[in-house]
């Protein structure tokens, strides 16, 4: 199995694209992202909450405090209008990127 | 901005909700994790162990979200958290800053406070730095003809010099008749001064005209309260002790001159009409003058003018040349007068205060970041940063500093209350004391300088990371405290040098006021309460007057608690009223020429029993008593020392004397019918003033003292009772104890004693400490070297003297420097200090005596210590 490190800034950016789809709990992204990358993409735990907190302070995400299972609470986190088009300007821009990065590794002189 | 600063304040509040949130959520995470490793098949410890690596350990990462959530304002407030930690971990630091603090913010403002708006503020008038104050020779009272010389032909004024005498004038409106101050002033005086009416207009020279309508000019206060502010005072007539006067102008709110007053009245009618003697040159009078200079003429330039004036003067007036002169100073010396040297000393002193409680807050702060700098060492080891550091240093001075800033704010509050309660009423200005903010502000600044200095840049050298940051080897403690213990006995030789200066400031006002209270006054000044009454007007001719004190005093005797009462024109203590030349038979003017002095002495009017009641002993003939009548002998009775000066080997009873120059006499000639024992009459710490006594009866007085003598506290109208069951429309004002008086005469001592002392206690206290650590810190830090001396044969009396000669040098150098210092500042004293020398050597002698045994005591318990050193133990120590 190929596992790759996320690069840096590309969190923020799964993250939104995770909650693209629907409110989520943290563990509920974190699974996400693994099943979603076949397993090829992994994160430490321990940065994926930081990211959520930050993307809060930031106003891209929100959150609510929500019942769970088992008598505990979880949070639930949205995306905002200013996450959806932060993720739209980064999806273009990661689009672009990933299109010129492929052209010049396949390019055979 | 701001809204992000609501943000963060909310999120401050929330705090403790969010962190519970983080922690919940993560937890939950935690457990899901944990779920989903079990349903793949791991064990229960592997779950649990899995799902904690892959989050990073769970304190971490709460920690890592939480600080995402941190604003500026959180990190402050963990700081100011971690700083409150740490001051109630060490109360006795905390309390010892404090206090420290409390004292230097405290007192330094108080004291400065009251020196600024006494002595730094300018006076208000515009261009204040212009005007001179006026006064004849010596500082005494202007005679008017010689005023008038100088307003003839003195040429550096602006306006001509101005003049103006304090005085007092009875109001006739209402049923009783009310006595206000009042201030009579020539009619440039407001010119002079540069003030204009708010309402109506002040004097000009055309209403000095002998023809003019008799104007008044009242103050602020007056037309608001007995006016009600009503624009139309302004042409009203009020009835004043002899006439009426028309109101032509009320002045600004505040505006003062020298001793407040209600009313002011022109002098040239009073002149013209020869009020007190005025037009004489032999009459003292309370007359003083006031100028501006012209732009660009300085204040030496018209002193010399007004020398040669006053030496033109002297040559026309050959008869009493040797008084003539003039004396010429800023307005504003003449206003803090007297109370400059007070204040100066008191300023001293507390700069000295404020120096020796910053250098013992830099030693304690400086043994703390030496005791802390381990743990600055393991906080820097394991990764805090140095800003990091430096900002909860910060953070715990500021905390410090601003309860010491609030807390001595306070103090200083309370201090200057004190103060100003325990200060004469003649103070200049007394009433615009306010606790000044830019003294405050100044005082914390300073001591947060001292806290940067000696708090913040020890600890950063001492936990290694100042220099290149990266220098983790750990030292030996020891080494690095060397040049804080050197700059520690710097310090504390600072600190008894300081404690030395105001000890033996302290000593000197001490014996000073044991002096004083030593002083035989010349009467007995307990329990005498005095007040005044005037008896102004045309219904009071002399006859009317005679009767009337010996009424007084016979109700005033028939009061339960009054032993004995009298009526007297002034009293002890209060001064001299009416100062005089006299003659005696067979004696010419050209004797007393060769002499060089006419004989001249305090002239009191005063009714039978004055003496008994004053207690003031008979030395021969016999005192007043009711036989001395306005019809009988004009008698006298002289004090002790001018009846021997004038009439020396002679017996004076039977002699004749009689006031004024032979040329020019006043009065009748007076046969001396008693000597009675010299008084202090001008203040216990005056010399000795030679008294004319005679009887009230033969030389009536307008405004005169009653004074009896009590056994107990009288009730507060004791002698309005009296007067008014006689004649309701006298005025009876000025109700006080003769002990208040002497109180207040020596109060600016008592004030410069008290400060000196206190702060000069706390100075041997603050020494004495800081010694006792710089010894203790030297056994601390000498103990392996100690335990080797032991263990090679020294004494336990051997080591003793060790440390003792080591704190013996640092009080020797300190006392040493200390007494140069107050050698050198004495002359500040010189003025405060009575029947010795500011620059006393028993004084001297005793403070350094008495420091050396406070520091051998200092030294000798942390030295002693030092001998109980077990050698087998302080060598294994390391």
């Amino acid at each position: 199995m190929n596992k790759t490190q996320l690069l840096q800034g590309t969190l923020d950016l799964l993250i939104l694209r995770i909650l693209e789809l629907g409110p989520n709990h943290g563990w509920g992204i974190a699974n996400r992202m693994r099943q979603m990358s076949n397993d090829g993409l992994t994160t430490s735990h321990g940065s994926l909450y930081p990211a959520l907190h930050r993307l809060e302070m930031r106003g891209e995400v929100k959150s609510e405090m929500t019942a769970s299972e088992n008598n505990r609470r979880a949070r639930v986190y949205t995306i905002t209008r200013t996450g959806r088009k932060r993720l739209n300007t980064e999806t273009e821009t990661w689009e672009a990127f990933a299109l010129s990065m492929r052209r010049i590794l396949r390019e055979r002189p | 901005m701001i809204g992000r600063l609501f943000a963060s304040l909310r999120g401050m509040l929330r705090r403790r909700q969010i962190d519970r949130e983080i922690e919940e959520e993560l937890h939950d995470h935690l457990e899901r994790e944990i779920e989903a490793h079990r349903s793949r098949g791991a064990s229960p410890e592997e779950a649990r162990r899995l799902a904690l690596s892959d989050l990073g350990g769970l304190t971490q990462t709460i920690e890592a979200t939480r600080d995402v959530r941190a604003t500026w304002l959180d990190t402050v407030w963990r700081d100011v958290r971690y700083g409150v930690r740490i001051m109630r971990r060490s109360p006795q630091f905390t309390v010892t800053a404090l206090t420290l603090l409390v004292l230097a913010i405290g007192s330094t403002t108080a004291i400065y406070s009251i020196a600024y708006a006494v002595l730094v503020r300018p006076l208000p008038y515009p261009d204040a730095e212009r005007l001179v104050f006026l006064a004849e020779k010596d500082g005494a009272g202007i005679i008017w003809p010689n005023f008038d010389d100088w307003r003839r032909r003195a040429t550096s004024f602006e306006g001509g010099p101005a003049s103006s005498l304090a005085d007092a004038v009875i109001v006739r409106s209402g049923p009783i008749p009310r006595r206000f101050e009042s201030r009579s002033v020539t009619s440039n005086f407001f010119r002079v001064l540069g003030v204009s009416a708010v309402q109506g207009r002040l004097f000009d020279e055309a209403d000095a005209r002998p023809d003019a309508a008799a104007t008044a000019v009242i103050s602020h206060t007056f037309w608001m309260r007995e006016f009600g502010g009503s624009p139309a005072a302004v042409g009203q007539t009020i009835s004043l002790t002899r006439t009426s006067f028309t109101v032509i102008g009320v002045l600004p709110p505040g505006f003062r001159y020298m001793t407040p007053a209600d009313v002011y009245l022109l002098l040239e009618p009073q002149v013209a009409a020869n009020y007190r003697g005025m037009q004489s040159r032999n009459t003292r009078t309370t007359l003083f003058g006031v100028a501006r200079l012209k732009p660009g003429v300085t204040v030496t330039e018209a002193r010399a003018e007004m020398q040669t004036i006053a030496a033109a003067l002297a040559v026309e007036q050959s008869n009493n040349s040797k008084n003539i002169g003039v004396q010429l100073v800023p307005l504003t010396d003449r206003v803090v007068g007297d109370f400059a040297p007070t204040l100066t000393v008191l300023a001293g002193a507390v700069t000295l205060l404020l120096l020796i409680a910053c250098v013992n807050l830099a030693v304690l702060l400086l043994n703390r970041s030496t005791a802390r700098a381990h743990e600055f060492r393991i906080r820097a080891a394991i990764g805090g940063s140095r800003w990091s550091l430096i900002r909860q240093l910060l953070t715990e001075q500021a905390l410090l500093i601003v309860t010491g800033g609030v807390l001595g704010a306070l103090a200083g509050a309370a201090i200057l209350t004190g103060l100003v309660s325990m200060a004469p009423r003649e103070i200049p200005r007394l009433d615009e004391i306010r606790l000044d903010v830019g003294v405050l502000s100044w005082a914390t600044l300073f001591s947060c300088a001292c806290a940067l200095v000696f708090g913040i840049v020890p600890a950063l050298k001492a936990s290694g990371i100042s220099g290149s940051g990266q220098q983790l080897v750990v030292r030996s403690g020891r080494g690095s405290t060397r040049s804080a213990s050197s700059l520690r006995r710097t310090l504390t030789i600072a600190e008894i040098a300081v404690a030395t200066v105001l000890l033996s400031g302290s000593g000197l006002m001490v014996q000073t006021m044991v002096r004083l209270a030593r002083i035989d006054p010349g009467f007995d000044p307990r329990n005498l309460q005095m007040a005044s009454f005037s008896l102004t007007g045309p219904q009071w001719p002399d006859p009317r007057k005679q009767v009337f004190y010996d009424a007084v005093v016979e109700r005033l005797r028939a009061v339960p608690g009054v032993e004995n009462a009298a009526v007297a024109y002034s009293l002890p203590i209060l001064g001299s009223y009416w100062w005089n030349v006299f003659s005696i038979p067979g004696k010419t003017a050209e004797h007393w020429i060769s002499v060089g002095e006419f004989p001249n002495a305090g002239m009191l009017p005063v009714t039978a029993g004055y003496f008994e009641t004053l207690r003031i002993p008979l030395v021969k003939g016999r005192y007043f008593n009711r036989s001395d009548t306005s019809d009988s002998m004009p008698v006298a009775i002289l004090t002790s020392s001018l009846a021997r000066k004038y009439w020396p080997g002679e017996d004076p009873i039977g002699k004749q004397l009689r006031q004024g120059f032979p040329s020019e006499p006043y009065g009748p000639w007076r046969t001396i019918v008693g000597v009675v024992g010299d008084i202090k009459q001008e203040g216990v710490d005056r010399e000795t003033s030679p008294q004319i006594y005679m009887p009230i009866v033969q030389q009536p007085r307008t405004t005169v003292f009653a004074i009896a003598r009590t056994r107990g506290p009288l009730p507060g109208s004791w002698l309005e009772a009296a007067v008014h069951d006689l004649d309701r429309t006298v005025p009876v004002f000025n109700d006080r104890t003769l002990d208040q008086v002497m109180r207040e005469a020596s109060s600016r001592r008592r004030i410069a004693m008290v400060v000196l002392s206190v702060f000069g206690g706390v100075a041997v206290l603050l020494a004495a400490v800081g010694l006792y650590g710089v010894i203790a810190q030297g056994v601390a830090d000498r103990r392996q070297e100690i335990g080797v001396r032991m263990a090679l044969g020294a004494t336990r009396d051997q080591v003793l003297s060790l440390f003792l000669r080591h704190g013996l040098i640092v009080a020797v150098v300190g006392i040493g420097c200390g007494i140069v210092a107050a050698m050198l500042t004495a002359r500040s004293l010189a003025s405060l200090v009575f029947g010795i020398t500011s620059r006393d050597p028993a004084t001297l002698a005793a403070v350094a005596a008495l420091l050396t045994v406070v520091t051998l005591l200092a030294c000798y318990v942390p030295a002693r210590s030092a001998t109980r050193i077990d050698p087998s133990e302080a060598l294994r120590s390391e």
